[in-house]
């Protein structure tokens, strides 16, 4: 039963509300990175891992630490420092121990501190109460449906780059009606599982 | 000013899925001459009201497309026939009793021409640029802004203002809410429900009942060879095949119940036939290689079930199809070669 | 920035953050909030007034710290500055303004992620004294509060017929609106719009950049 209580947490993470199209978090990287497929998919890669660990490492950090010492009021300076500090130490190491991986990645670890969704995990988890694992499948969740929005996004603009698109509507606010686009038929997902 | 008119008019020759412009009007005025069957049997069904309807989607496409251009001072691409199929196939996806019950309700059909038309086909640039079915995401958002007046059904009438048309839910609406029984019972018995479905006499979308004037419209252009076999029959093996194995429901306790499900009324029902000749198969929004064809119309197939079966609304098809137009260009890129994409990104 | 170091006019400062270097409409940085809260007037103005002190706060900080931070180390800084004054606008709306808080308080926390606020305190206040700072940061904030309040006047008036809360006209025109989806249609519109404009009237290139 909590397999299955799992597997929903993670549907409803990555499909139903998913956090471009539903929660409408990350954009600033969703826009950024779309314009080619290769970014778009380092960037998930990246992401994704980041994601998990993160969400991981902050609940340890939320359970163990913050609620004894009374410390809930500061999430926001304390997540935001877990995050920083957790992707400069992976730049460092990553930098070391696999230059080359560094050298296809590193670029889009510097984005991911500014990224809103990697906060909203941490913030979300200590908001409903997730358990250890619960955190960690929201965080993979939502790590997979981002990726997937990014490259939904990078091949369907890839395809446009031929298009004729008005010019005051050409890049940004094309996007935009892109994504609405998407998002009006990821509504279709809505009512799939109610948790 | 001037720059930009010229850069569009070198564009708008090279798209890449458009022979000519002469063959592109053939084959469009093609398809929509196929639909006529079925429409003429929707009119049949629902009387002059659903004609009404059909026209004004129809005639409101045809002027957005035309202000639209004249706006931009592109070249006018209104005889291409392609706005007009636009406009039909929306006033065959709506209701016929959209304003049965609210004369005030007018607009909704111009609304959604007016979306399928300038935002999902011209803001993109143009018929062969559109990367969602221009028809669809219409009918996507009216039904997401008119959730009440796009889910009101009538039964069967050929009066104009339908009052004397009764409610009723659509054969999906009632295998959704109160299972295959019901169904069964609310058509005599299961051979004149299948009978009855197959001719299109039911509650339903303007065009969507008659299956089998859709066919003969559909087997016509299989063999002009305007459309090919690829997505629509892996689309509805698909949906047949999991509406067979998950389609079942154990009567007394609600639970699903393996390969016990009906694949008949399934395809027979909702805007299946329709959505696999006639929508998924749009060239300029489907996969062009033959093998992502197959497996376009296989996730089509999958998640038209998947939103029938456990989604929140009776009918998926459109939503389907709209979802699997996310996916056609990621498939398209996946199948044409083996990109280095294609592989990573199934190792996360 | 074009503007001289010693003569800086302080009109200018607000009219380019309004205008020239709208943070959403031109710059097209902090797009999320522009999404998400607009889906009615007040929210969007609650959110661009929270944004609006954040920015204002943290540029004055920054420009009164400047010279003690070594610059190895100035981005954690004015991470930490950003974090602590959006600590104090969140604990304050959720004190004062309870039912706007209740709709909107994860994205008044997601407020240190704006990649505006720290672009503000990285290109301006870190080199500015505190004064020209402080209209920075208040022309940046009104620019934001500007776009929100057109988006949500938009949204909320076609998605629920009403203007801050109170009825305009009896139905609901278009549902949609006040959805995702709508929102993201009303922000791409605008902004093309905007573009429009920009080129027909002003003569500017339109398209921008696109951040990150």
């Amino acid at each position: 039963m909590e397999f299955g209580r799992l597997f929903e947490l993670f549907i409803a993470a990555s499909l139903i509300n998913n956090f471009v199209f539903t929660r409408y978090l990350g954009l600033c990287i969703f826009f950024g990175v779309t314009k080619k497929m290769d970014t778009a998919i380092g960037m998930s890669v990246t992401f994704t891992s980041v994601m998990v660990i993160s969400a991981a490492l902050n609940w340890i950090i939320y359970k163990f630490i913050m609620i004894p010492l009374g410390l809930g009021f500061l999430e926001i300076v304390i997540f935001i420092g877990v995050v920083a500090g957790f992707v400069q130490a992976a730049d460092t190491i990553m930098k070391k121990v696999s230059p080359g991986l560094y050298y296809k990645l590193g670029i889009y670890l510097a984005l991911i501190t500014t990224n809103c969704i990697i906060l909203a995990v941490p913030l979300l988890n200590a908001g409903e109460g997730y358990n250890f694992i619960q955190s960690m499948v929201f965080g993979l969740g939502s790590g997979i449906g981002f990726s997937l929005a990014m490259i939904i996004m990078a091949s369907i603009r890839e395809k446009l780059e031929l298009a004729d698109v008005p010019k005051s509507f050409q890049g940004l606010p094309i996007s935009f009606i892109i994504t609405g686009l998407i998002a009006l038929a990821f509504l279709g997902f809505s009512g799939l599982i109610t948790l | 000013m001037a720059d930009i008119k010229k850069e569009h008019e070198l564009l708008v020759s090279v798209s890449p899925h458009i022979k000519s412009e002469e063959t592109t009007s053939r084959i469009m005025w093609t398809v929509n001459l196929s639909l006529f069957p079925a429409l003429l049997m929707g009119l049949y069904f629902f009387g002059p009201k659903a004609l009404f309807i059909t026209a004004l989607c129809i005639i409101s496409a045809l002027l957005s497309e035309r202000i639209f251009q004249k706006v931009l001072k592109k070249k006018p691409t209104v005889n291409d026939g392609s706005a007009f199929l636009t406009g039909l196939l929306l006033g065959m996806n709506l209701p016929p009793s959209l304003w049965s019950f609210n004369p005030f309700m007018i607009h909704v059909p111009i609304i959604g021409s007016v979306i399928a038309i300038v935002i999902t086909k011209q803001f993109f640039g143009g018929l062969g640029y559109n990367i969602f079915n221009p028809a669809l995401i219409g009918r996507a958002f009216l039904l997401i802004s008119f959730p009440k007046a796009m889910t009101i059904w009538t039964t069967p009438t050929a009066a104009f203002f339908a009052l004397d048309a009764k409610t009723t839910a659509t054969p999906l609406g009632i295998l959704k809410e109160e299972g295959i029984g019901k169904l069964i019972e609310a058509f005599g018995d299961k051979v004149n429900l299948y009978t009855q479905l197959l001719i299109g006499h039911r509650a339903g979308s303007i065009g969507e009942t008659s299956v089998i004037a859709l066919l003969i419209g559909a087997a016509f252009l299989l063999y002009k060879r305007y459309i090919t076999w690829h997505i629509p029959f892996s689309f509805l093996g698909t949906a047949a095949l999991l509406a067979w194995v998950f389609g079942g429901k154990n009567l007394e306790t609600g639970k699903m119940l393996l390969f016990a499900g009906d694949p008949i009324v399934h395809l027979l029902s909702g805007g299946l036939i329709l959505g696999a000749f006639f929508m998924a198969t749009d060239y300029v929004t489907c996969p062009t290689v033959r093998k992502g064809q197959i497996v376009f119309g296989i996730g089509c197939g999958a998640l038209t079930m998947l939103i029938r079966i456990k989604g929140g609304y009776p009918e998926g098809v459109m939503f389907a199809i709209l979802l699997m137009n996310c996916f056609a260009p990621l498939i398209d890129r996946a199948m044409k070669s083996n990109v280095f994409g294609a592989v990573k990104e199934k190792k996360k | 920035m074009s503007n001289a170091e010693n003569k800086v006019s302080y009109i200018g400062l607000i009219k380019n953050g309004i205008f020239a270097e709208n943070p959403i409409f031109r710059v097209a940085l902090s797009l999320c909030p522009a999404v998400a809260v607009t889906s009615g007037v007040k929210n969007g103005f609650m959110m661009g007034l929270a944004v609006l002190f954040v920015q204002v706060m943290v540029n004055v900080t920054t420009s009164v710290v400047r010279k003690f931070i070594h610059p190895k180390v100035r981005i954690p800084s004015y991470m930490f500055i950003i974090a602590t004054w959006v600590t104090v606008t969140d604990l304050s709306m959720a004190a004062y303004v309870r039912d706007v808080y209740a709709q909107m308080g994860l994205y008044i926390k997601l407020i240190v992620a704006f990649a505006i606020i720290l672009s503000r305190a990285e290109l301006f206040a870190s080199k500015h004294k505190v004064t020209p700072s402080f209209f920075d940061g208040l022309g940046m904030g009104i620019g934001f509060l500007f776009a929100l309040v057109i988006i949500g006047f938009f949204r909320e008036l076609l998605g629920k017929g009403s203007l801050w809360g109170y009825p305009i006209v009896n139905t609901k025109p278009l549902l949609i609106m006040i959805l995702p989806t709508g929102g993201f249609f009303a922000v791409g519109i605008l902004m093309g719009l905007f573009n429009w404009i920009d080129m027909k009237f002003f003569g500017g290139g339109g398209a921008s950049g696109g951040g990150h």
